[in-house]
């Protein structure tokens, strides 16, 4: 059972929710939290599973055919394993949609928000998850 | 049958697969080597009578999943004294501002977080363990572990000073601990290296800072932890570090978690530093 599949039973069926947690890292104040960057059919070249936050790395080929190579972090270690994902959720060459919080230099870096797999199913980040950028691990479970 | 009605069975349909298949996953053999984060939180109410002066065992703290009680944060703003102005202001916690400006050491080297900040920040769970003269207290971030001496010893009084008999001021200082009663543990702690941070915002400590931890059991499943820190040299009066809550893990297991200095540095140079200084982004 991919924890992808399981993610989206607990997404639909709605389930007890964990406490919400009170660290005051990483807020939003890097990155532009108004509307998420979208990269469609993005290819997973990293996913690096460390502390302080998981990265994931992809390319983008934007509408011009450009191809822009991006980076993104994830909550926590802790965090996201509470809410499903493994160091093995995403691997390198996976086609992927993935949404992200961009930062407000301009880089092509940003705050990870969710990632749509072709199999229809999606994973959240544990802080920045919500589609308002809020916290998504309210009524998920592992 | 139009498309919405033929979305609907097929969403309900999958609704009741996925379902399934989620309740064939549940009934997966737990192994002991993972923490599930669902079983701590079916563990509730007080689940017996408090042990007498025994805190021993595995609990999950802040931020585990396991439905613990919120803690309750250091005091703000803190009662500093003007050195302890000047040493705070100093100190450029990340959160208001961003991690490429921040100077945590923690943040930027992976420095360990010494005491008493290692007990209130990423205190997401924790082992006490206790000899026939100490009792220990593994702290699952960074795999670290505190030595608290119950043999009856007072603390050193001579730390960071000069002479032979002066001790140097270490990461999680000197610590010496008793009973109370037979449910409160206290530990009394000093000699911290004034170079770390009390807490995740930057409070600051001298090395002769007091710090007064008493670890509360309850109840077999609910402990309880309050730190109270004087140093009057940068607080006019003691400082309430704050209360956490922790709760007993009934598989006795947690996640692991280590901040490993050459990936640190690889996340500041790709992701940290790219986002927060225009210059590192061009």
């Amino acid at each position: 059972m991919k924890p992808k599949i399981l993610m989206m039973v607990f997404l639909v069926a709605g389930c007890a929710a964990i406490e919400t947690p009170s660290l005051a890292h990483h807020g939003g104040a890097a990155f532009d939290m108004s509307a998420p960057v979208m990269l469609k059919n993005a290819v997973v070249t990293e996913f690096f599973w460390i502390n302080p936050h998981p990265l994931i790395k992809a390319d983008y080929k934007d509408e011009q055919g450009n191809v822009q190579h991006w980076t993104m972090e994830l909550g926590g270690v802790v965090g996201a394993q509470l809410v499903g994902w493994s160091r093995t959720t995403l691997q390198p060459g996976d086609v992927v949609t993935l949404y992200v919080w961009k930062a407000k230099t301009g880089a092509m870096v940003g705050r990870f928000n969710k990632v749509d797999f072709a199999d229809g199913t999606t994973m959240r980040d544990s802080q920045r998850g919500a589609d308002d950028g809020g916290r998504a691990d309210t009524g998920v479970r592992q | 049958m139009g498309r919405t009605s033929t979305g609907l069975l097929a969403g309900v349909a999958g609704a009741l697969l996925l379902s399934a298949l989620a309740t064939a996953q549940d009934q997966a053999p737990r192994s002991p080597w993972k923490y599930y984060p669902e079983d701590a939180r079916a563990n509730v109410g007080p689940g017996g009578p408090a042990p007498a002066r025994d805190l021993t065992g595995t609990w999950a703290g802040e931020s585990s999943g396991a439905g613990v009680k919120p803690l309750i944060r250091a005091e703000s703003p803190p009662p500093l004294t003007p050195l302890g102005k000047q040493l705070f202001d100093r100190n450029k916690a990340q959160g208001d501002i961003l991690i490429a400006d921040s100077n945590d050491p923690h943040l930027r080297y992976c420095d360990p977080f010494g005491f008493p900040r290692n007990m209130n920040d990423q205190i997401r769970a924790m082992t006490i363990s206790t000899v026939r003269d100490r009792t220990f207290v593994l702290i699952a971030f960074q795999t670290i572990w505190r030595e608290i001496w119950t043999d009856g010893r007072a603390l050193p009084a001579n730390v960071g000073g000069r002479g032979r008999d002066a001790h140097d001021p270490t990461y999680n200082g000197y610590s010496v601990g008793r009973w109370q009663d037979d449910y409160t543990f206290v530990v009394e702690t000093t000699g911290m290296d004034p170079d770390t941070w009390a807490t995740e915002g930057g409070y600051p400590h001298s090395v002769e800072a007091r710090v007064t931890e008493r670890f509360n059991r309850t109840s077999k499943n609910d402990l309880a932890l309050t730190t109270i820190m004087d140093d009057p040299k940068l607080y006019t009066r003691p400082v309430k570090l704050g209360e956490i809550y922790f709760r007993w893990i009934p598989s006795q297991t947690f996640f692991s978690t280590t901040c490993i200095p050459s990936q640190l540095q690889r996340y500041l140079k790709e992701m940290a530093d790219p986002a927060g200084k225009p210059a590192a982004a061009r």
